[in-house]
């Protein structure tokens, strides 16, 4: 800001005043009616509740313009918040919570996005955002009296409620971010309580992602360091059914949200800055597979 | 000039939708705000109007505000101050609409716009030059200079301190004279 508005402003400011005291309760009851807050759940669903008021605060900024640019994939905004309503919907039905948009025909990620997307064409899109956030709203309530160790199948995927709950959240998290580079927003990162989280899923998942690149980690321990708000320390034992190891023979360093958004299908393994020790290769193999299992 | 590390966490807080954190920036700016809003429309009603617009706009649009590019104080502010001024200007262009028709209508303010046009930044520069001198130093160190308020104080000879509360004097002249003339 240049010197002397900024001077400008701090004279005015000078003397601060307090307002009557009925403004504060004012303010929050009339913030309500203007941007819904983030729907309660359950604390390891807040996460994923965090980045659908996100998403939501940016879509509240398109205007009719934005809401026919491509973002990701080939797909529009309106089509591709119609693909996170999919894959919500997915999850919502595999829990007994509602599912809105057409009636649910097929079952896997790629059938139920397009065939919301053709639904979800023919309307508004005020209409799709309006049914995709009251979804996943729903969804939040009703995963606040759930299990997040119960096992659930989605997509042909059976894992933990929480794991897939903080999925979503990633899912949400990169295609927000998707949608926020395109409109040319900066869009601020989680709180480092929600990172933490879907960094240590990411870290669970890297057994997973080098086996279905067709690669075998047994044996092998790696330590992951994650630098940033909400980043840590894990020692991830790299083959599937390995038991917890603490002898670890190869290391990584990385930026937590930059190694979340490589999970994520976001950068690559060259281009992400990381520290490797130990054995090096193997480090090489684990960041290259680590987009293994991210859809679109 | 980037925003502070608390800014930044309260930004991502009312992203994510936590009304908590919207509570938290009411109860950090809200007097600086008012303060800004009444002395600008000498008006305590219309005040408590702009001072809750303004945090409505911080809510509902909270990506308008790039903390890359200054402070959360600085962003409020700003519009507060625009806001100020708009109601300010539309009441002098009710007092002369009794005595015959508008011609043109004003362009309708937009967030993003400058705080000061040309003439007015040069009016908050004059101003500057007719405090007393022991004021205007502090004022040109801190602001045209850069200086912290402990350089201020290490290159002037006197305590952090004192460099504070003549800053803090200075502000408040320079606040009088300027809304004086406004008004």
């Amino acid at each position: 800001m240049d010197p002397v508005e900024r001077l400008y402003l701090d004279a005015l400011t000078a003397e601060p005043a307090e307002p009557g005291r009925s403004l504060r309760p004012q303010l929050l009851a009339g913030a309500r009616a203007r941007r819904r807050p983030a729907e309660r759940t359950a604390p390891w669903a807040e996460p994923f509740a965090g980045r659908v008021a996100a998403m939501d605060a940016l879509l509240a900024a398109a205007v009719d313009d934005d809401w026919h640019r491509v973002i990701v994939e080939g797909w529009t905004l309106q089509e591709l918040v119609a693909h996170l309503a999919a894959k919500d919907g997915l999850l919502a039905h595999a829990v007994g919570a509602p599912v809105l948009g057409p009636p649910l025909g097929v079952l896997d990620a790629a059938g139920r996005t397009a065939q919301v997307q053709e639904h979800e064409r023919a309307r508004s899109p005020e209409q799709t955002r309006r049914d995709w956030r009251a979804q996943a709203d729903a969804l939040c309530r009703h995963l606040a009296t759930l299990d997040p160790a119960a096992p659930v199948r989605v997509d042909g995927l059976e894992a933990p409620l929480g794991d897939q709950v903080l999925a979503r959240s990633l899912e949400t998290w990169v295609h927000a971010d998707d949608a926020a580079r395109t409109a040319r927003l900066a869009l601020p990162h989680p709180v480092p309580e929600h990172i933490h989280p879907t960094a240590d899923l990411c870290a669970r998942l890297l057994p997973w992602t080098l086996a279905v690149s067709g690669l075998d980690g047994s044996g092998h321990v790696l330590e992951l360091t994650l630098t940033g708000p909400g980043g840590g320390r894990w020692q991830v034992p790299l083959g599937l059914g390995d038991p917890p190891g603490t002898d670890a023979d190869v290391s990584i360093s990385a930026d937590v949200v930059e190694f979340c958004f490589l999970l994520g299908g976001r950068g690559s393994a060259e281009s992400l800055p990381a520290r490797l020790g130990g054995d090096t290769e193997l480090a090489r193999q684990v960041l290259r597979s680590a987009p293994a299992l991210s859809g679109p | 000039m980037e925003a502070p590390d608390d800014d930044r966490l309260l930004h991502q807080r009312v992203v994510g939708g936590e009304e908590a954190a919207l509570g938290e920036a009411y109860d950090r700016f809200s007097a600086l705000i008012f303060g800004l809003a009444a002395r600008v429309t000498r008006d305590r009603v219309v005040a408590e109007d702009i001072t809750q617009e303004v945090f409505l706009i911080f809510w509902e649009r909270p990506l308008a505000y790039d903390p890359g590019r200054g402070s959360l104080r600085a962003w409020l502010a700003t519009i507060a101050h625009r806001r100020a001024v708009d109601h300010v200007r539309s009441e002098e262009r009710r007092r002369v609409s009794v005595l015959g028709p508008r011609l043109f209508e004003p362009e309708p303010a937009r967030l993003e716009e400058r705080v000061l046009a040309a003439d007015e930044a040069q009016r908050v520069r004059q101003a500057v030059t007719r405090l007393p001198g022991a004021l205007r130093e502090v004022v040109e160190l801190a602001y045209y200079g850069g200086r912290s308020y402990r350089q201020v104080g290490q290159e002037l000879g006197v305590p952090e301190g004192t460099a504070k509360s003549r800053i803090r004097l200075a502000l408040r002249r320079l606040a009088e004279e300027l809304t004086e003339e406004e008004g």
